[in-house]
């Protein structure tokens, strides 16, 4: 076909490549692996995985290309459904693993069977968040350009992470990574989702090789939907033992999620993460968690903001209502009675979580004054009187962050920063850490600008290229602020020491009585003796071998690394591990109105307090929980993605996949608190991924608090229209029949 | 991605593009606003290799004002169907169905003859034409004909229309003074399709009623009560007479046939109450 260059298949790739490396060491976890090239080979696991790729001189050929290639299909038993691929001699998605359980985790804390025994009563029920993506206004995308010349490849790319990638692509063409060059441009948002490594990434690096010129490719929305990776689809069985005040004792949960097909993505790492988070916020003495994360002919999961963190959440705050429930306790009174105190931190929880810092009954007491928690009985009875329907519901959240996970070079526990400043006093900053979108290059701007004692205007940071910023893991798990603003922090740190001793002899003072402040450098207590950060700047370049640089290295320039505490990684008898260092929380309460006749809810009001530690740039923060609570919105209401019994995939486009708009998300009420953590040098905890995982909780308290002559029971998510009737529908016949 | 070639025509009169619809009737497709053709191209689901497209003939974009109907071309658009005084003063509840179709860049583009051509089971204007007995001229290479809008859809996106018939115009008869009229909707979202619609005119003792979202193609309910007591009981029998003529509602991912069926009830007794209040 004219203006076709190429078709590959996954024999060549197979040839010619080696498989996708995994996300993290495998043995360190546990994890069953399967082999996975840049094309499939031989077999598909899912509908959307990719089996040929065409290059041509442009997109219309290559899709032309496309519509003209056959493939033989021989149909093989199909896993759609996780609870029945864990039942004996359910067909294999991986025929060489003896069964489809990717990974699993077994842990019991204290004496469960005789917490139950001894209970004044107990809970049992099942909830299951559904399957859903992050939706990127710019779907994945990258062009590669190979110079055989000099042997290097460059290689753009809207991810989240270029030196993991620079590496994984090295790996998967077997070449150095020092001969490829990632770079980042501004990317459309990541979510997570552009975490690397997909097949698209290194099957264009492989073709660029090849063809020798430079190859594109860009996603288009219905693809994303089918390939670009799912999160969430979870199911929980749940059992509580309870005294009559409320206090839980003990609890048995069993953790089933739907990882879809195995790959090299590190989306299966979010089931952990929902293990690893529970009981979140609570102290529960007696425990037996049990997870079991199961692959099916899906759509592989990826990491999506939240992390699993989210569901951890959910799940606890279904708990804590039904108990409320059963003993006839306010829902804020037994979520009061279970939580970790303030002064019980650093806190160890039963996954091996260390959790650093919080103060759960301050945020929750804060947010109930926030939404006049004590006045709502009666505004509730007065929209009755008017034949309105009102509902208030509480959600917490504990959204654990900096993930650092062993032998990864993904998902590690620490990044670099080089500050830089010139001749002429500008301020250069180069982080490993890269910004999705979400702003933190500002935020990291502030934090140098601040121990430099410059402007703000002085500081340029510059992310996202593997030749000019030093070794980082990048973006991910809210990190760029933790990990890479406080390399960035510790690095003009250093550079201050060095101007603050130039300007001392400048001054004729001693260092340790110098302020620099806004641009200025003076002696603390007479700002009139006073030298500017450029005169400073100017002085080390320009007369480095003057009196005033005497026995001080010449140049202002200084690279740091940090390593986050907080993170234990050898493994103890139960095979426990640290991951997370820092606990960043929240809680949410939201009103709502419920149209019972159609189930159709609108939220009136939703507030939230969130607790990050130390907030560098409040506007930014906010803006980041703003995107996350209405993510959390769209993941409790509005948003799934749908698969047959057959594992074919139903929705492909915004028409099916419906994420709230500014109609559907009310105006937010915002509270911080500030807890800072110990194990960063500001405090900092990490905003990024706040606010997604208290809608859940707290729109199906709300939902059932709104119809209180009804025992509704919420069990799905999301809480279509269609659901929330279904269940009312449930709840009258029960009503009646009892 | 349109990954497949072909033809574009753009004629400037009807009489062209009948003519070329008449020579392309097997694989030609009438390009109007292009708000579900063209992502139907891009998806791969629609692949005709004949567009004829309507955006370049005058005659087709008018709203003309007759002593005892009003008559709308087949290109007109939404935003200007939301607008139109003539439109507004005659059919409030058209001009509601036109408000909240998509968001404002489809209701630029998009058009009521394309939408109505296109008969999605789900589209906003559907139960709108019923309820207000509009008639459709189509144009075909045999000449013209008209097709009462109750006697047009006939399924998933099925209609009335021959291959290389084209829609022109549509004819609404006024509604007389003092009556009352609604469109209400369910949607998950501000700009979805309805999950179920239902459009209600009072001008007479008896409610004309027609719902639509729920099934393969809108439905007139049959109404046996009068209505201008607004009584509890009559509202009951409008919203039992809709789950009836609903009996065959689909699912799909927004919702079970059970509940659609349920919401086609509510959605009528609903209209029926707001075209009450709306009378003058």
């Amino acid at each position: 076909m004219p203006g076709v260059l190429c078709v590959v298949t996954g024999g060549e790739i197979r040839e010619e490549t080696n498989p996708i490396p995994p996300t993290y060491d495998p043995t360190a976890v546990g994890l069953k692996t399967a082999e996975w090239y840049a094309l499939c080979v031989d077999r598909a696991r899912y509908v959307g995985e990719a089996v040929a790729a065409v290059v041509a001189e442009d997109k219309f050929t290559a899709y032309a290309a496309l519509d003209l290639i056959g493939v033989d299909y021989e149909e093989l038993p199909v896993v759609a459904d996780p609870e029945e691929a864990m039942k004996p001699g359910a067909p294999l998605v991986e025929p060489g693993w003896g069964d489809n359980i990717m990974f699993s985790r077994d842990i019991v804390l204290g004496d469960p069977d005789a917490a139950f025994a001894e209970a004044d009563g107990t809970v049992s029920g099942f909830v299951r968040s559904a399957r859903i993506t992050g939706t990127a206004i710019e779907p994945r995308g990258c062009v590669a350009a190979y110079d055989p010349y000099t042997g290097m490849l460059t290689f753009w790319d809207s991810t989240q992470n270029p030196h993991p990638l620079r590496n994984y692509l090295a790996e998967t063409l077997g070449v150095p990574e020092t001969s490829i060059r990632v770079i980042q441009p501004n990317v459309g948002g990541g979510f997570g989702l552009k975490i690397p490594t997909f097949q698209e990434e290194p099957l264009v690096a492989y073709l660029a090789r090849k063809l020798g010129r430079p190859v594109k490719w860009i996603e288009e929305r219905s693809e994303n939907f089918v390939t670009g990776g799912h999160a969430r689809d979870t199911r929980f069985y749940y059992e509580a033992a309870y005294k009559n005040d409320g206090t839980v004792t003990g609890i048995r949960l069993n953790v089933i999620a739907d990882v879809g097909a195995p790959s090299a993505l590190c989306g299966w790492g979010m089931s952990f993460v929902t293990w690893y988070c529970l009981p979140c916020v609570y102290k529960i003495p007696n425990s037996e968690t049990h997870l079991r994360s199961v692959v099916t002919n899906k759509c592989p999961w990826n990491a999506y903001r939240g992390y699993g963190k989210d569901a951890a959440s959910f799940l606890m705050d279904r708990i804590m209502d039904h108990i409320a429930r059963e003993t006839g306790l306010d829902r804020a009174e037994v979520r009061f009675k279970n939580f970790i105190q303030p002064d019980e931190f650093p806190y160890p929880q039963v996954s091996g979580a260390m959790l650093d810092s919080g103060n759960y009954p301050e945020a929750l007491r804060t947010v109930l004054s926030m939404i006049d928690y004590e006045g709502f009985p009666k505004l509730q009875e007065e929209a009755r009187r008017e034949g309105r329907y009102l509902g208030l519901g509480i959600g917490q959240e504990l959204i654990p962050e900096g993930c650092s996970m062993p032998g990864s070079l993904l998902l590690n526990g620490c990044d670099g920063t080089a500050v830089r400043v010139s001749p002429t006093g500008q301020v250069t900053v180069l982080t490993g850490v890269t910004s999705p979108g979400s702003g933190n290059e500002t935020g990291i701007a502030q934090i140098v600008a601040d121990a430099l004692g410059c402007t703000l205007d002085k500081v340029r940071v510059v992310q996202g290229d593997t030749e000019m910023c030093p070794w980082g893991f990048g973006n991910y798990s809210a990190r760029s602020i933790i990990i890479g603003g406080s390399a960035a922090h510790l690095a003009a740190v250093e550079v201050r020491e060095k101007m603050l001793r130039v300007a001392a002899n400048m001054l004729e003072a001693a260092p340790e009585d110098l302020e620099a402040v806004e641009g200025r450098i003076f002696v603390r207590g007479t700002p009139d003796r006073a030298v500017s950060f450029e005169e400073v700047a100017a002085e080390v370049y320009r007369n480095p071998h003057g009196p005033n640089m005497e026995g001080i290295e010449p140049a202002l320039e200084a690279e740091r690394y940090f390593k986050i505490g907080n993170v234990y990684h050898q493994p103890e008898k139960q095979g426990r591990f640290s991951a997370y260092p820092s606990w960043p929380n929240g809680v949410a309460a939201c009103i709502v109105e419920v149209d019972p006749e159609t189930g159709k809810v609108e939220i009136l009001r939703y507030c939230m307090v969130h607790d990050a530690g130390m907030i560098v740039n409040p506007l930014l923060a906010e803006a980041n929980l703003h995107g996350g609570i209405a993510q959390g919105i769209g993941a409790a209401l509005y948003e799934q993605i749908a698969y047959d019994d057959f594992a074919q995939p139903l929705t492909a486009t915004f028409m099916d996949y419906t994420i709230p708009t500014a109609v559907e998300v009310p105006s937010l009420e915002l509270g911080h608190q500030e807890t800072p953590t110990p194990f960063t040098p500001l405090g900092t905890k990490g905003v990024g991924e706040s606010g997604v995982g208290a809608p859940l909780g707290a729109l199906c308290s709300a939902i059932e608090n709104a119809l209180p002559h009804l025992d509704l029971r919420l069990t799905e998510l999301p809480l279509t229209p269609s659901r929330v009737w279904s269940a009312i529908q449930q709840a009258r016949e029960k009503a009646v029949v009892g | 991605m349109i990954s497949q070639e072909f033809a574009f025509f753009a004629p400037k009169t009807v009489a062209d593009a009948v003519s070329l619809l008449g020579e392309h009737a097997e694989d030609g497709k009438a390009l109007a606003g292009g708000m579900s053709l063209v992502p139907a191209m891009n998806l791969g689901v629609a692949r005709p290799t004949t567009i004829v497209s309507l955006n370049h003939i005058p005659e087709l974009d008018y709203v003309e004002e007759e002593p005892s109907s009003v008559r709308i071309g087949a290109m007109v658009r939404h935003a200007r169907v939301e607008r139109d005084p003539v439109i507004g003063r005659y059919f409030p509840l058209l001009r509601t169905a036109a408000s909240v179709i998509g968001d404002v860049q489809v209701r630029n583009r998009g058009t009521i003859g394309g939408s109505i051509a296109h008969a999605d089971p789900a589209a906003d204007y559907l139960p709108v034409m019923v309820a207000l007995n509009a008639t459709f001229r189509v144009v075909g290479s045999d000449g013209e004909r008209t097709i009462p809008a109750r006697d047009f859809f006939r399924g998933v996106m099925e209609t009335a229309l021959a291959p290389g018939e084209l829609l022109v115009e549509i004819e609404l008869p006024k509604l007389p003074d003092g009556a009352g009229s609604a469109y209400l909707r369910l949607a998950r979202l501000e700009g979805s399709f309805p999950i179920a619609n239902a459009a209600a005119v009072i001008a007479g003792p008896q409610p004309v009623i027609a719902v639509g979202g729920a099934t393969a193609a809108p439905v007139l309910v049959d109404v046996p009560v009068e209505l201008d007591s607004g009584t509890q009981d009559a509202l009951d029998q409008v919203e039992a007479a809709a789950r009836e003529a609903c009996a065959a509602a689909f699912a799909d991912l927004s919702a079970t046939a059970e509940y659609r069926r349920a919401m086609a009830g509510v959605y009528a007794r609903r209209a029926v109450e707001a075209a009450r209040a709306a009378r003058t």
